[in-house]
């Protein structure tokens, strides 16, 4: 029996909903060599990658299409882009429906881009203190070059932007009600 | 009184991450955690350390109806058993088994700081989940700090033996089943 190969920096986001559906995995850009790990074992509906289209492979889009996963590239190279609140806007647009679930969130690496949206889904969506949003990004990036992106998350505020979501598709991990 | 003001926050207890599907890693909660441990609604709590935790902690689950289970306390040691010795085939299987059963869940792994005993843990159930052993290695590296992963507990986890653990599969936690089905 093979072994299996999971993504580089495969970790979990969201793992607590009882029928198993509503989960999101964090990871790098996953290889050939971690295809059967996926498709087995990991079930997805949506996979979201923060990166640039042009880094995305042809064996890559053929995987996405044979698993027949909805597939959505948001380009961005790190927290200072200008557009950076929009494009994290939409990200949160599909992490607060439901039916988009299971999601796997991946960038290049999984260490960066990957912690701060994390992070922000921790301080907006979950509440957690700022301590415990820097330690989960410093275990999956080894405590290096995080600085930039830590203030980020500490400053971080939608302001004036509305985000879009139905109350009734919201994932039942947000029990605000 | 109280000195520290964290308003509404919630504050996860040290090296806590998901680990799989209502499964979750940790250091030893301390009572700032406790808000945050009751959003995960544990049913059982496996600690890994020969030392007993601290009695708020166990307070804390008996009041929520959590289970504890010592996996690393060894009646047998005695005296000769050391803090800052690692687990044994002996605690890793008690653990395991706890872990390889799905009326256990939502379950959480934790040790003095979630950093070495708690990722010999891991690394073996990934064993069992089929990861090859790099990614099991490099999960437990992911979580040791600064000093890096300790050459003992990667030889315990490369020499953790699969078939030396008894289970039932009616009783297998999804994930499991899912990565140890002959494809």
């Amino acid at each position: 029996m093979t072994l299996y190969i999971p993504p580089l920096n495969l970790g979990m986001v969201i793992n607590s909903s009882s029928d198993n559906k509503e989960v999101i995995y964090r990871s790098g850009f996953p290889q050939p060599l971690n295809y059967p790990y996926i498709e087995e074992t990991l079930n997805l509906k949506t996979i979201i990658y923060i990166g640039s289209e042009k880094t995305v492979t042809d064996e890559y889009k053929k995987f996405i299409e044979k698993n027949g996963y909805s597939f959505k590239v948001f380009e961005m190279s790190s927290v200072r882009d200008n557009d950076i609140h929009l494009k994290i806007k939409q990200i949160f647009e599909l992490i607060l429906n439901k039916e988009n679930y299971p999601i796997l969130i991946h960038s290049n690496k999984g260490k960066h881009r990957i912690g701060v949206i994390t992070g922000l889904i921790r301080k907006v969506l979950l509440g957690w203190s700022i301590s415990g949003i820097y330690q989960e990004y410093g275990i999956y990036t080894g405590n290096i070059k995080g600085e930039m992106d830590l203030e980020f998350i500490n400053n971080f505020d939608f302001g004036d932007m509305n985000v879009d979501f139905d109350i009734d598709l919201l994932p039942s991990y947000l029990n605000y009600l | 009184m109280n000195i520290l003001i964290t308003g509404n926050k919630i504050i996860p207890p040290i090296n806590f991450c998901p680990v799989e599907h209502q499964l979750y890693r940790s250091g030893q909660p301390s009572p700032l955690n406790f808000p945050f441990l009751s959003t995960l609604n544990l049913k059982c709590i496996v600690w890994l350390s020969n030392e007993d935790p601290e009695d708020s902690f166990l307070e804390y689950c008996d009041l929520n109806n959590i289970t504890i289970q010592f996996s690393a306390i060894n009646p047998d040691f005695g005296e000769d058993d050391n803090p800052w010795d690692g687990l044994n085939e002996k605690s890793i299987a008690s653990a395991l088994t706890t872990l390889l059963d799905k009326q256990n869940y939502p379950l959480l792994v934790c040790c003095g700081m979630g950093r070495h005993r708690t990722g010999t843990v891991i690394g073996c159930l990934r064993r069992i989940m089929n990861w090859n052993l790099a990614s099991c290695s490099e999960e437990y590296r992911r979580f040791t700090g600064s000093r890096g992963g300790r050459i003992l507990v990667e030889l315990l986890i490369e020499g953790f033996n699969r078939d030396s653990i008894e289970f039932d599969k009616l009783l297998l936690p999804h994930f499991i089943l899912s990565s140890i089905q002959e494809k």
